[in-house]
């Protein structure tokens, strides 16, 4: 079916697209100036030609499912009956304001984030600042702080889900050495969030430990030595050279880990299924599950536009702070 | 202006060329098995074509699309077996099987999710049996009693053909069957002096349970295990909804249509109160190991039929017995089974598929390749193990007390509501309120199959 009406646009398509083109070819040009326009319209072609593979994609994977989960967020599509799809307004989005298991959801997201943005971020300021010192084994120590990131978040998830383990995890045992009873990481509602947020900090910190480092090269050595003439200690040269020369680079990194930090997703689908009694059910886990599972995927559509328009919003209010911060 | 025009052109080309490239990728992406949803889209249209194809040649075989679920490779090669020697025996028809990986979370049924939205289902499947209603209300899958006769429907043990039957018609058929028994350490509970129960007459009572497995606990080892660590699932449905009808309790009305004063009946509050407190007198851990039961390291264990296997493997001197009870006796029962899809054009060659795949021959096959109880009253006693201790228990309760999972459309609801009620019990939360707050979400799914 989706085929069908998707080569009957292209035929229609076709025939619009041909309609503009033609007067301008077939107008033998008299003058310098409308050549000069048909030369223009080519060279914009060409341009579009070599623009096409990118758009195609961002097209069909991007656009297009953004289109369709906007649609389906207005109907009550059900997987289960593809082919009875109706129309039912706002009632999905009605839905959201009555859905316990939304605000838990939308409350978790918003708790990891707000832990999990400025611990990360300080954590990979305090690596980059480690290793750009010239200490012994300064490259194990880089491969090993990046490491975690070169490994895929499902096997990390799984291995930490082991580590956390009360009866034989690592975690415990260690804690065991030093008299502690075993944690109840991932079992107990109050701290399986905190959980999965050092090892998400753990597993991210890598990367953007890699982009400071570069920032921190970038910084002129003149500036120190400048400082250092004026007598200023290392606490003063941090505070004055070194953090205002990682202004930009800091404000686009907290952007990028915001952002990401709202799409929790693999690893409380892998550590702890959303529990213990839906304490690490982020956004994008339920409606995961509330369009997989339960096959609700209007619902589950409707979730997805709003979740989009609060990412959107934060992205705006962190565009409009740094606008602010540059002038 | 002009720039607009440009710009319009532009996208109207992106679009032209956008609908050709989506036709050419599905040609070309043939065998490719990533997980998304697109490319099993684009799997299952290249299959469709082949179909097609071979039909128009004149070829007067028949095709059927088989699609089976892996969880194990032994598993898979008796399913691969029996179709090799189903399309020798039929030189009418012949079965096209593609295996999907069962991961046990939601692999298998996203790939069924997506053939369904794109109209690409096989001619038969593999479901899981309390799916069997929510693909049957919806019209997914076919009633097959046209093409089976009284005789062959007999043949099946009850809960077979109860967990594949919705609102009176049968809808499916499975190879093998599933239960829950209660294993135990053989030496732990003689050094405690406590006598297991080797028959359904013996089984211990909720009361039992919870006293021997208080003695079993010591400091460094539980009395009891209920493998916690597969996640809050289908599991914690499977082996623990029977505490709810022992209790005379119910998960779901009759007719499968109404959960308040079902789900949070007295009754259902009581059994997940006992829940409750195996978990506060600590004889039990929401977080138990892998091998927890293997390992010595829990004197009983509620588990499933592999862990007979993974025991034995282990080296482990265990016994089983019946489920615990408190007024019926009831255990937990079903497993993945065939169903025909309404996609189908030859229900009665498919139907034969399924009859082969779940005949005597086949559920024995397929018994010694799961360790599962087979779904054949006959090949119950034709197996000589399941006619001796302690297996003999296995077959005695699947074939007495085995109680099919609810047959509700909303069940992929339902038995999350359930779990997650069961995981709260065993955190010590109050089970009254979590209860309430779940049948308020499975009400909500029931109003979508009011009609």
């Amino acid at each position: 079916m989706k085929g069908n009406s998707s080569s009957a646009k292209q035929l229609t398509d076709h025939d619009h697209y041909k309609a503009p083109s033609e007067p301008s070819i077939r107008k033998v040009p008299p003058k310098r100036k409308k050549r000069r326009k048909s030369q223009a319209f080519q060279e914009a072609m060409t341009g579009y030609f070599f623009l096409a593979p990118a758009l195609i994609l961002l097209g069909v994977f991007l656009l297009y499912p953004m289109g369709a989960a906007f649609y389906y967020s207005f109907t009550d599509f059900y997987i289960l009956k593809p082919d009875d799809i109706s129309f039912i307004g706002f009632e999905n989005f009605s839905y959201i304001w009555q859905d316990a298991q939304f605000r838990q959801a939308f409350w978790n997201t918003v708790y990891f984030s707000v832990i999990v943005v400025p611990v990360q971020l300080a954590v990979a300021l305090g690596l980059a600042l480690l290793i750009n010192k010239k200490i012994k084994f300064r490259v194990f120590f880089r491969t090993a702080f990046f490491s975690p990131v070169v490994m895929s978040l499902v096997v990390v998830s799984i291995l930490w889900t082991f580590m956390y383990n009360p009866n034989e995890g690592l975690i415990n045992q260690l804690l065991g050495v030093i008299g502690i009873s075993p944690q109840p990481f991932l079992t107990s509602p109050d701290q399986a969030m905190n959980s999965i947020i050092v090892m998400s900090v753990w597993q991210g910190a890598g990367f953007q430990m890699m982009i400071f480092l570069a920032g921190l090269q970038n910084i002129p050595n003149h500036l120190y030595e400048a400082a250092d003439i004026d007598g200023a200690t290392s606490w003063q040269k941090f505070l004055h050279v070194t953090l205002p020369g990682l202004k930009n680079i800091a404000l686009f990194i907290f952007i990028t880990i915001s952002i990401a930090a709202f799409k929790l997703l693999v690893q409380p689908m892998i550590m702890t299924q959303g529990g213990p009694l839906g304490s690490t059910k982020s956004l994008v886990y339920h409606i995961y599950e509330t369009g997989f599972n339960y096959r609700d995927v209007g619902y589950a559509s409707a979730m997805a536009v709003v979740f989009t328009m609060i990412v959107l919003t934060i992205t705006i209010i962190q565009r409009v702070l740094i606008r602010e911060e540059r002038g | 202006m002009k720039k607009l025009s440009y710009l319009l052109t532009g996208v109207l080309v992106v679009l032209m060329l956008a609908a050709c490239s989506s036709d050419s990728s599905a040609n070309s992406e043939e065998d490719s098995s990533g997980s998304s949803g697109e490319n099993q889209t684009s799997d299952t249209v290249e299959t469709g074509s082949v179909d097609t194809s071979v039909e128009a040649t004149g070829d007067e075989d028949v095709l059927l699309d088989f699609w089976i679920h892996q969880t194990g490779e032994d598993e898979t090669n008796a399913y691969i077996e029996l179709i090799d020697a189903f399309n020798k025996e039929h030189d009418d028809i012949h079965v096209n099987a593609e295996v999907i990986i069962d991961d046990g979370a939601s692999a298998y049924s996203d790939s069924i999710n997506a053939a369904l939205v794109a109209g690409n289902l096989p001619d038969v499947m593999a479901v899981d049996g309390p799916y069997v209603s929510s693909f049957a209300e919806a019209g997914v899958i076919q009633p097959i009693d046209k093409y089976i006769d009284k005789e062959t429907k007999s043949q099946y043990v009850d809960s077979i053909i109860q967990q594949g039957t919705y609102n009176g018609k049968l809808y499916s058929l499975g190879a093998m069957e599933a239960s829950v028994m209660l294993y135990y350490n053989k030496d732990l509970l003689d050094e405690a002096g406590i006598e297991p129960a080797d028959s359904i007459e013996g089984a211990w009572t909720w009361d039992e349970l919870m006293e021997n497995s208080k003695k079993l606990t010591t400091e460094d080892r539980y009395g009891l295990n209920l493998f916690m660590n597969y996640g809050v699932g289908e599991w914690l449905t499977f082996m623990g909804a029977p505490l709810v009808w022992s209790n005379g309790g119910a998960l779901i009305s009759e007719d499968g249509t109404k959960v308040d004063g079902y789900l949070n009946s007295p009754e259902t509050i009581e059994a997940l109160n006992y829940v409750k407190d195996l978990f506060a007198e600590g004889v039990v851990t929401d977080s138990p190991g892998e091998m927890q039961f293997e390992e010595g390291n829990a004197a009983l264990a509620l588990g499933g039929p592999w862990i007979a296997v993974s025991a034995e493997d282990a080296g482990l001197n265990w016994g089983m017995m019946p489920y615990p009870y408190k007024d019926e006796k009831v255990s937990p029962s079903g497993s993945m089974a065939y169903a025909v899809t309404n996609n189908t054009e030859n229900p009665e060659a498919a139907v034969e598929l399924m009859k082969w795949m779940t005949n005597e021959e086949a559920t024995i096959k397929i018994s010694k390749a799961t360790g599962m109880p087979p779904a054949q009253k006959s090949a119950f006693e034709n197996m000589e193990k399941f006619n001796e201790l302690p297996w003999s228990i296995m077959k005695e309760q699947v074939i007495q007390t085995a109680h099919a999972r609810p047959a509700t459309p909303a069940y992929p609801v339902l038995t999350d509501a359930f779990a997650q009620s069961f995981h709260a019990a065993s955190l010590g939360e109050d089970v009254e309120s979590v209860v309430e707050q779940q049948v308020q979400r499975v009400e909500r799914e029931l109003k979508r199959f009011e009609e």
